[in-house]
């Protein structure tokens, strides 16, 4: 078994959220909780945490959350960053630039995009990893919910605010519309902000990547 | 040992920094862009001094005002401290570059 394998594990199912620093960081964790309590209420095993060493407090600053959804017991379960995403979720456009969102994705993986941009003109910004990705996911999230800022929760303490009240819950909505990685109905009875979800759900516009490499 | 005061360094001062650090380089956190308006600029300075990462350049003669924009992380004090209004803050993928 080599280094590279030694962690793969065929039902596991990787989830990589990034956000801006204090802004977006309790709605970048709240898609990862949100999914991954759904997920362990339809059974599966689970895990949602957050990158350590990316200091949230940083007004701005790109930081990532991650959970993982398996069939099977996690093993890997000390592994601290989602090495190879199968699902990458963006609350804010702008990581699509300047920021290598899509490092290490799995083939055939799925890139959520909080926006009101079309995913044709965000897709000339992304530069690396574009070859793996199947599809890209829009939804106008800001729109149906605001970003709760806060910090209550960022080091691993209690989190106040409660799961999926701002503009997560459209995030993870949309990205079980895209990848129906749980159930929606679970992901419903998770979230805070139900309205916000359900409206995602409907509008989130899933584009495959095959249709935009031919046009530009 | 006698040292003239004038050789013994200040307390708490490093050598200015020489090269880039790479993990340092924050350009990338930048949501909103800052943006110009010369004409209404009057050269008062307020934006250069209330920077916090040093990322305005004074107008030269020969150029107005800059930004480094490798290094805005676009918290907008700049917008904000300017007596006339001289500068917008843009959403940066308005921008292709």
């Amino acid at each position: 078994m080599t280094s590279e394998k030694l962690f793969e594990e065929s039902g596991l199912k990787q989830v990589t959220v990034w956000a801006r620093g204090v802004y977006e960081n309790k709605e970048a964790r709240d898609v990862v909780v949100a999914l991954t309590e759904a997920a362990a209420k339809e059974g599966k095993y689970v895990q949602a945490w957050e990158n350590y060493v990316d200091l949230p407090d940083r007004i701005y600053v790109p930081v990532r959350a991650y959970g993982k959804i398996s069939e099977q017991e996690i093993e890997s379960r000390y592994v601290y960053e989602n090495e190879n995403p199968d699902i990458v979720a963006l609350t804010e456009e702008t990581l699509v630039k300047g920021v290598d969102i899509l490092n290490g994705i799995k083939p055939g993986a799925v890139l959520v995009v909080n926006t009101k941009r079309p995913a044709e003109y965000l897709f000339k910004f992304i530069k690396n990893g574009t070859e793996n990705l199947s599809s890209i996911v829009t939804v106008d999230a800001n729109s149906l919910a605001k970003s709760i800022i806060t910090l209550s929760g960022a080091e691993g303490a209690t989190d106040a605010s409660g799961i999926g009240k701002g503009m997560g819950a459209a995030l993870a909505a949309a990205i079980v519309k895209a990848t129906g990685i749980v159930q929606f109905e679970t992901l419903l009875q998770i979230v805070g902000n139900k309205n916000a979800a359900k409206k995602a759900f409907e509008t989130a516009k899933v584009v495959e990547v095959k249709t935009l490499i031919k046009a530009v | 040992m006698t040292v003239h005061f004038s050789k013994v360094p200040f307390a708490g001062t490093v050598p200015s920094p020489q090269t880039e650090n790479e993990g340092m380089i924050t350009g990338n956190w930048r949501t909103r862009r800052p943006i110009l308006d010369a004409d209404k600029c009057t050269d008062c300075q307020i934006c250069w001094i209330s920077c916090p990462d040093s990322c305005v350049n004074l107008s030269t003669a020969n150029s107005s005002l800059t930004f480094n924009l490798k290094y805005c992380k676009g918290c907008g004090i700049c917008n904000e401290v300017c007596p006339v209004g001289a500068i917008s803050l843009v959403p940066e993928l308005d921008f292709e570059d």
